[in-house]
């Protein structure tokens, strides 16, 4: 069979995951992550436009009457639009320059102090949610390495989800935030089912029962891709305002994604090579 | 390819095939899951949905303290900012602390353009003798527990030096005239000027008092007032610092959005799951399976109070997400063993969904553990900061107990019953 002959050079597999990984921790150190309003500071709008205006003149005529520089038109159309402004806006001076224009139809905004308690918050949420989990996947196989292939795999997954943000500008905000913590429990699952599949079953060579356990997962990682492509898909069509829905949605698609690789290269790499250094 | 399950769940005759629906209905995991459903549908119609405030349109408004404080100053100022609310009118109100340093209002109903009018505006106070101004918010320095004797009331407080004497002055020769409290210029009360205070000779000791009908009513008067006095006299300044709000309108944009969403994306599953087992079987658990963990999670939120809002939407989504996962874990586990096996099949059987509920315990247990200090942060401090996904957190959670406690049991009876050979 192909695909046993393929799964049998694990060696060379192994690299794809952890290239893509330190490829992903370049990005996120050299290009970035955007940051959403919650942590920058700033304020979003949605408008519902009463007389048809183009983005140059929205801008305008919101620059100038409250007169600031940051203004970004984030989308317009016909009878909607999202703007998006580098500070903290007074909603009455706001909603006085788009008077006659358009009428509010949500309306956030962030002050510096919000934002800076937001960040320290989100480093300690997301270390504090990996180190559970992690504590999680040692009690549960009691077995020092095939843990740490666990761990390593998430670790790899999380990485590559955050270089993903980078590459494609999704900001990390309040919302992609709450993707990266369901990711940190979710993604694991298929390593779960990986590292018990091989190592409590005895039937079959370590290859099929891997294979067994990859048309599981895979089967598994196509319906979450799929629920979570429907959902970005929704959410860009029917309700741009819910941009944080889309947030929410693309963050996992990557991360799942990348989860397929660090699931069966990595992971599995990783325990085949324990399993085979046990032997000799 | 033909699929092994395929000739497993042919049944001889129609007849057994309505003993297994109804051996089936009997077992006790199936009773439980019928039970909560029953449970839940009452509790959402009794007790029904609270909405978050961006899916029925309304506003959340961050305050920060300029320090932090202990919980009876935390007590003052919410409960000041509370009254200060609700002299605008405002219904539906919440005011409530976050930490000791932080405080969120919530508003349902609100236009987003009319939230900072309400609270933007800090509450301006001031006393009035025949128009001319006695005291004003700045002047006030703390105000004392109300008294009742009878049907009389007062409310002691202390003023400022300055204040005093700009009250005497005002006050002097005019016993017996009422004075005028104004609230933002509102008129909130008009207690008549007692002798004492009408001398000229400046206080910092100042008593309000008036008597009423009852003493109920002379209590909610002495209430009323201490709350306008200390409306004026905020114990710490206080700042905007965030104001997240929504319309109506676009709250019920979220609401059908996030339906077309959750309908689309069980109908993806569905494909996905009917395409890959070939078998129409299968996809019937999975899409009732779904709704049940949904009118679930909606009825223990309504039974706890839990604000269901875009943010817990996701959660569920989540949750069922993960539920179709084990769905599948347990179908592969027994549908492989199946194929394999044949000679141990019955054997087999027991320890086959052992291993698939090692792995569906396993993997609810990392989510859970993920999802704890969000919870957590939602449960201490409330809506702010990073807590505005506690919604998420909770639903997530308890959408993963619900499956793991209630729905994959009865799924594990239905692949027994139905799907793996006899």
């Amino acid at each position: 069979m192909e695909l046993e002959k393929f799964m049998e050079s694990y060696k060379p597999l192994m690299a794809i995951p952890i290239i893509i990984t330190i490829i992903a921790v370049a990005l996120l150190a050299f290009n970035g992550l955007n940051q959403g309003i919650d942590l920058k500071g700033g304020t979003i709008a949605d408008l519902q436009l009463q007389k048809p205006i183009d983005q140059a003149q929205l801008d305008a005529l919101i620059s100038n009457g409250l007169g600031i520089n940051e203004v970004d038109i984030k989308s317009i159309d016909a009878s909607k639009a999202t703007v998006e402004m580098g500070e903290s806006v007074d909603v009455i001076q706001f909603s006085g320059v788009i008077n006659g224009t358009a009428t509010l139809q949500s309306f956030r905004t962030v002050g510096p102090v919000l934002s800076a308690a937001a960040l320290t918050q989100i480093y300690w949420a997301l270390a504090i949610a990996f180190l559970f989990m992690s504590i999680t996947v040692f009690i549960i196989f009691r077995n020092l390495v095939p843990s740490l292939a666990v761990i390593m795999a998430a670790l790899s997954n999380i990485l590559i989800a955050l270089g993903g943000m980078s590459l494609f500008g999704i900001p990390i905000s309040m919302a992609s935030v709450g993707a990266l913590l369901l990711l940190i429990g979710y993604s694991v699952d298929t390593d779960i089912l990986l590292t018990t599949r091989v190592l409590k079953r005895k039937e079959g060579t370590v290859t099929n029962r891997a294979i067994d356990a990859m048309k599981t997962g895979l089967t598994m990682s196509g319906t979450a891709i799929g629920a979570m492509a429907a959902l970005y898909i929704v959410t860009v069509f029917f309700i741009p305002s819910a941009q944080t829905l889309a947030d929410i949605a693309a963050v996992l698609i990557i991360g799942l994604v990348a989860d397929i690789l660090a699931t069966w290269f990595l992971n599995l790499g990783i325990l085949r090579w324990y399993l085979e250094r046990g032997r000799r | 390819m033909v699929p092994e399950s395929w000739n497993t769940q042919m049944v001889p005759g129609a007849w057994s095939q309505m003993n297994k629906i109804t051996e089936f209905l009997k077992d006790y995991r199936i009773i439980l899951l019928i039970v909560f459903i029953i449970g839940s549908l009452a509790a959402i119609s009794f007790l029904g949905i609270d909405q978050g405030l961006d899916l029925r349109g309304g506003s959340i408004i961050q305050i920060h303290l300029e320090k932090p404080v202990d919980a009876d100053t935390m007590n003052v100022v919410t409960s000041v900012l509370d009254k200060r609310l609700n002299t605008f009118g405002v219904k539906d109100i919440k005011v409530r602390s976050s930490g000791d340093q932080d405080v969120i209002v919530e508003i349902a109903g609100v236009k987003p353009d009319e939230v900072e009018n309400i609270v933007g505006t800090p509450g301006k106070f001031e006393v009035k003798i025949q128009n001319q101004t006695a005291l004003t918010g700045a002047d006030i320095v703390s105000v004392k527990p109300y008294q009742i004797t009878g049907t009389e009331w007062e409310v002691p407080f202390t003023v400022s030096v300055s204040g005093a004497e700009k009250f005497a002055q005002v006050a002097q020769g005019k016993a017996g005239v009422p004075v005028d409290m104004y609230l933002d210029d509102k008129l909130v009360s008009s207690p008549e000027l007692g002798e004492g205070l009408a001398n000229g000779v400046p206080s910092t000791d100042v008593v309000v008092t008036g008597s009423e009908a009852t003493r109920e009513d002379a209590e909610t008067e002495a209430k009323n007032i201490q709350a306008v006095l200390q409306s004026g006299a905020l114990p710490v300044s206080v700042e905007i610092v965030g104001i997240s709000s929504v319309s109506a309108e676009l709250g019920d944009q979220f609401k059908t959005g996030a339906l077309i969403a959750g309908i689309l994306a069980l109908i993806v599953v569905s494909l996905i799951v009917f395409l890959k087992y070939k078998n129409p079987i299968l996809v019937l658990p999975i899409i009732f399976t779904s709704l049940a963990e949904l009118i679930m999670i909606l009825g223990i939120a309504a039974v706890i109070n839990q604000n269901i809002d875009l943010a817990a939407i996701a959660g569920i989504i989540a949750a069922i997400g993960t539920g179709v996962d084990d769905q599948i874990i347990i179908t592969d586990e027994i549908l492989k063993g199946d194929k394999k096996k044949k000679s141990r099949r019955k054997a087999g059987f027991k320890v086959r969904m052992k291993g698939a509920f090692f792995i569906v315990y396993a993997s609810a247990a990392t989510l859970i553990a993920a999802m704890l200090p969000l919870a957590y942060v939602g449960f201490s401090r409330g809506y702010t900061g990073i807590g505005i996904l506690s919604g998420f957190a909770f639903t997530t959670i308890i959408g993963v107990l619900v499956g793991i406690f209630i729905t994959r049991p009865a799924y594990a009876k239905f692949i027994e019953k139905f799907v793996a050979t006899d």
